[in-house]
This record gives C-alpha cells, structure tokens and sequence, in this order.
C-alpha cells in the first residue's frame, strides 16, 4: 500500500482526472472531496462490499428458481386484490 | 453520440444481428444485436460482466431474466418494482444524470434474491439497474442516502392466509 502524509487543503492526484482532497480532520473523522468523472464509481468501502454481498447472492443457480419466485409473487398479489 | 453499431459497421460487410448464448444453465437463445444492454462498468461485484439482455418471464408478469452475454452461466431475475413495491419511488432524475439521458428515457430494475423459501424473497431497492432505452447504456446505480432497503421484502409475511394456503 502506498503512504502519503497530507495536510488539511492538501490533495492526492489518482490517474489523470481523480482528485482527493483533504477537507477537514477532527477527532478520529477525515472528511475528504473527491471529483472524478462520472464513470468513475465512488462508494463508502461499507456500502459497496453490502451491494457486491447482495448481488452475489441474488445469481441464479438455476432457471426454476425465477419461476418459482414468479408463481408465489403471483399468488401473493391475487391475495392481496382478493 | 454514435451507437455501437454505427461505430463498428464496416461497409459491405452484414452486421450480425443476432448473438447466440449458449449457457449450461439456462439452454440456448438467440439475443437480437438489438436488446443488449451495455454496462461499461459491469455489475457491483462482476466488473467484468458488462454486456446483458433483460428478457420478459411471462407477458404482463414483473419478473425479467438479466443473463450475462459473456458468462452465459451469469443470470438474476430481475423486476419492475411498479406493481411489487408500491411506495418505492423510483430514482428516474438521478438515473438519468448519471446515464446523461432523459427521465423519459430510463427503464429501472430491481434484481431480486430468491432464497429457498421463495417467499421470502427480497429486491434490492438500493442499487436497482437502469438503462437508458436509447443508447442501451446501463448502470447499476446505489442510493447511499440511507432511506432504500438492499433487501426489502415483497411477500410481506401474513400468517394466517400463508399456512392456510400451505395447507389447502
């Protein structure tokens, strides 16, 4: 992992178009500005490993799975008008 | 902005069509050139899984199949939330930003997890798929402002009617 030590104001380059800036620091809190191209995906580490967790679990391991899922959503709903 | 297609069309020469997939999974089909959807950024924990099509399951019903063109074994379902999560307000401005395209534009997909109770399945509100219908340029977007659950139930548990018609 590469290191660097920066003042508050100060910024890191990444590639061409990423920039990261230190804004503040408090107690145990860094907030940072970060601009990048909006190609460019930026996430809390939190929310990303949540979503990649959640999208591996919803693969379909098998196409009845869908089908299945389908026929009980159905039922569910025609309760639900009944 | 040039299409794909136009991009790569070479005078005289046919442009394909259709793409065959092959999946040891889910058979075979054949996806016209035209339905697929395009992620440059794959999905959130498959970068590399960047070229899909969202076929319906049945006509009028809200699943979709999502499968992967370059891991044919790669597939969700998938699901208009209209009609599943009725408050759920879907995120068409900021779709549309981020895939610089109109709100008119977008179609939004929320990919659901089927457990082995099926009744219990989930959509994730939080990160739902939207493509532009125009471009077919795809995105899975996260809403990080906390209010979208990533596992909201659609078959809310009700008791007395679930054992009943387990039953019966």
């Amino acid at each position: 992992m590469l290191v660097l030590t920066r003042k508050v104001g100060e910024r890191i380059r990444i590639g061409d178009d990423v920039t990261v800036q230190v804004l503040e620091v408090r107690g145990g809190q860094v907030r940072l500005g970060l601009s990048a191209p909006a190609e460019v995906r930026i996430f809390r580490e939190e929310i990303f490993l949540a979503i990649e967790g959640q999208n591996h679990g919803a693969q379909l391991a098998d196409p009845a799975q869908l089908a299945d899922a389908a026929a009980v959503w159905e039922a569910y709903a025609d309760g639900k008008r009944s | 902005m040039a299409s794909v297609a136009e991009e790569t069309v070479v005078p005289g020469a046919s442009v394909p069509d259709v793409i065959h997939v092959r999946s040891s999974r889910f058979g075979e089909l054949e996806v016209p050139a035209d339905r697929v959807l395009h992620f440059p950024q794959g999905l959130i924990g498959f970068p590399r899984a960047r070229r899909f099509v969202i076929l319906d399951h049945r006509p009028g019903s809200p699943f979709k199949w999502m499968l992967c063109l370059e891991q044919p074994d790669l597939a969700f379902a998938v699901a208009e939330p209209a009609q599943m999560v009725p408050d759920y307000e879907a995120p068409l401005a900021l779709a549309a930003r981020t895939l610089g395209t109109d709100p008119a534009d977008v179609a939004l997909f929320v990919i659901v997890t089927i457990p082995s109770d099926p009744t219990a399945m989930t959509v994730n509100l939080m990160a739902p798929v939207v493509v532009d219908v125009r471009t077919r340029r795809s995105r899975q977007l996260v809403l990080e402002d906390g209010r979208c659950d990533p596992s909201y139930r659609v078959c809310s548990p009700r008791p007395e009617s679930g054992v009943a018609a387990a039953e019966s």
